[in-house]
């Protein structure tokens, strides 16, 4: 591993979309779990893999903000969005109806850095993290014909999303669900951890946040680069309100702030303060 | 019926001294430096852009979590999270100057003096067409609230103290944003007047909390923010009603603008300008279909300059 911390690539495109794209479709794939497809040519064709897009679900001003959503899948001049139902921006989301449109704002932030030289690349998922990892699996394919190691970890086997997708892929695909309906029964670390992940491999990680901050101190132990594409709460998606920052290790450039919007959503995880990070725990 | 330019109604305000091509600027905060909504849409179209607020030094702001939303609106507990003077100075300004769009500096301090100090440097570099003074953001904690004391804008005497210190150091127009927190806005509002203030700019966010009940702790870090959105424009278009009774100076209107007919209401209210705020983080161009709406607004009603509507609510 380099000392270099790096900073994430494919370029940051200044290209950004402001438009009303059409639903293809918007289907159940999971309990709770929607896939949509949208129409949007410009923005599939400038959007790369652990980008977002920001979705306006209600022309109400109720609920007010938009609704971030990374891109599933880029297929021009489609792209997917898989989401889960939580609250109420996501319901009114899984109401659109093929052929409503959509007002879709993107390509946002950076996505995942796509290095050559990497003896093994790993992606690990978690619950609805698996949202981001389709796009990056194919690019890896595409770009490498690599055979990506894919571990995915969900409650049970209902919530287990994408695995079929993964293996048509060519990856190799483990499973891990807290009840053990469905291969290990644990955590998406532990197999992580029986792929011994070395220096020449790169992790790539989606999903709760002691999971990634798990998977961060598996990897900066093993020597592994590791990426890590974040969630937080935000409104305007592309750095003017500075409120979906994370703290970060070190300062960089006098700030010890990151927007996950802008600098992320994806991040070197040398670069994330993981013990500063809130795990948002119930009791 | 077709119009043609000629037919077009004046658009052009003069606040205190600033003039601006049409009412609607930006609310600090929530517009960046204006490079970032310049990927969305031509930013020298505003009649102006304010500035997210300027500390002489580099402030980190609040930990997260910063933002959350709540109905028709949100709760953000930014703290000030700025890149300081000499960075705006160096990194900043060069790009709204190249857009020949007026500035409207909105400055924080920790005293009256450094309120002045950021406001004689900014003159000096050319670096504002006027300046915004936030006497009001509720989510910082500095050594005066330390002491006990309340927000500078919700003590009519420091509004007054402030105001007269910052007014010696420039003679840019100088604008006093208010917070809405206080039990009549008339007497800060006066008070900045008196004291020599060009105009003033009601309001800031309401001081709001939201509480996560699973977990029984506060959604925000800062366990109290501001909140904005269309939720507070009625407290806001109130504020500039009353406000507009007793004053002489302009009020820029702001709080919950979404669409024409909201700005229409601050101008109708006696906002000589208005500021476009948290809807801009929904619709990044939300302000240019503002500025087109409210020209849609005049023609429809047959007015041919937009002055001729403030503070022309018909009681």
């Amino acid at each position: 591993m380099t000392e270099e911390v790096f900073v994430c690539s494919p370029s940051i495109r200044e290209q950004r979309f402001l438009l009303e794209c059409a639903v293809v479709s918007n289907d159940p794939v999971a309990p709770s779990h929607y896939r949509m497809r949208l129409h949007g040519p410009e923005i599939a064709a400038a959007a790369v893999c652990g980008q977002f897009c920001m979705l306006e679900v209600s022309k109400t001003l109720q609920p007010f903000l938009r609704r971030p959503m990374c891109f599933e899948r880029i297929h021009p001049p489609t792209f997917d969005v898989l989401y889960k139902v939580e609250g109420e921006g996501t319901r009114l989301l899984s109401q659109f109806l093929p052929g409503q449109r959509i007002s879709v704002q993107g390509p946002l932030g950076k996505g995942f850095p796509i290095c050559s030289g990497v003896r093994r690349h790993i992606l690990v998922a978690g619950g609805i993290g698996v949202a981001a990892m389709p796009a990056l699996a194919e690019e890896l394919v595409r770009r490498f014909a690599a055979v990506p190691e894919v571990v995915l970890a969900a409650r049970t086997r209902d919530d287990v999303i994408n695995e079929a997708f993964f293996r048509e892929l060519g990856c190799h695909v483990q499973c891990a669900t807290d009840d053990g309906s469905w291969g290990h029964r644990g955590l998406a670390t532990d197999l992580l951890e029986q792929l011994k992940p070395e220096a020449q491999d790169c992790v790539y990680a989606c999903g709760p946040m002691p999971m990634m901050r798990a998977v961060a101190a598996l990897t900066a132990a093993s020597g592994a680069m590791c990426f890590v594409s974040l969630e937080a709460q935000m409104a305007c998606g592309d750095g003017a309100c500075l409120g979906c920052v994370v703290q970060a290790k070190e300062e960089r450039e006098g700030e010890r702030m990151v927007r996950v919007c802008l600098d992320g959503p994806v991040f070197d995880a040398r670069v994330i303060d993981w013990e500063a990070q809130d795990d948002n725990d119930a009791d | 019926m077709t119009t043609t330019p000629t037919d077009l109604p004046r658009l052009e305000v003069c606040v205190g001294g600033l003039r601006m091509k049409n009412p609607v600027t930006t609310a600090s905060g929530t517009f960046g430096y204006g490079q970032e909504y310049d990927r969305y849409f031509d930013v020298s179209c505003l009649g102006a852009v304010t500035t997210k607020s300027i500390t002489l030094q580099p402030r980190p702001g609040n930990k997260p979590p910063r933002l959350v939303e709540t109905p028709a609106g949100l709760l953000n507990a930014i703290g000030l999270q700025n890149v300081g003077l000499d960075a705006y100075l160096a990194e900043k300004v060069p790009f709204l100057r190249a857009k020949q769009v007026p500035i409207i500096a909105n400055i924080y301090g920790k005293s009256a003096d450094e309120y002045a100090e950021l406001a004689r440097r900014l003159e000096e570099a050319g670096a504002a067409d006027a300046i915004e003074a936030n006497l009001s953001c509720p989510n910082v904690h500095d050594a005066r609230r330390a002491r006990g004391a309340v927000l500078v804008s919700q003590d009519c005497d420091a509004v007054a103290q402030y105001t007269r210190v910052i007014r010696s150091a420039t003679r840019l127009p100088l604008f006093v944003k208010l917070t809405p927190n206080v039990v009549d806005i008339r007497e800060p509002a006066l008070a900045a007047q008196e004291s020599g203030a060009d105009a003033v700019c009601l309001i800031n966010t309401l001081l709001g909390m939201a509480i996560d009940p699973e977990t029984r702790r506060p959604k925000l870090s800062n366990v109290v923010g501001g909140l904005s959105g269309p939720a507070i424009r009625p407290i806001a278009v109130k504020m500039v009603w009353d406000a507009a009774q007793v004053l002489k100076i302009p009020i820029i209107g702001m709080g919950g603008i979404c669409r024409a007919e909201d700005a229409v209401e601050f101008l109708l209210a006696g906002a000589t300008a208005v500021a476009v705020g948290s809807m801009s983080f929904r619709q990044p161009d939300a302000a240019v279909a503002i500025i087109r709406g409210i020209s849609d607004y005049l023609v429809r009603h047959g007015f041919s300059d937009v002055c001729q509507i403030v503070g022309k609510v018909r009681l």
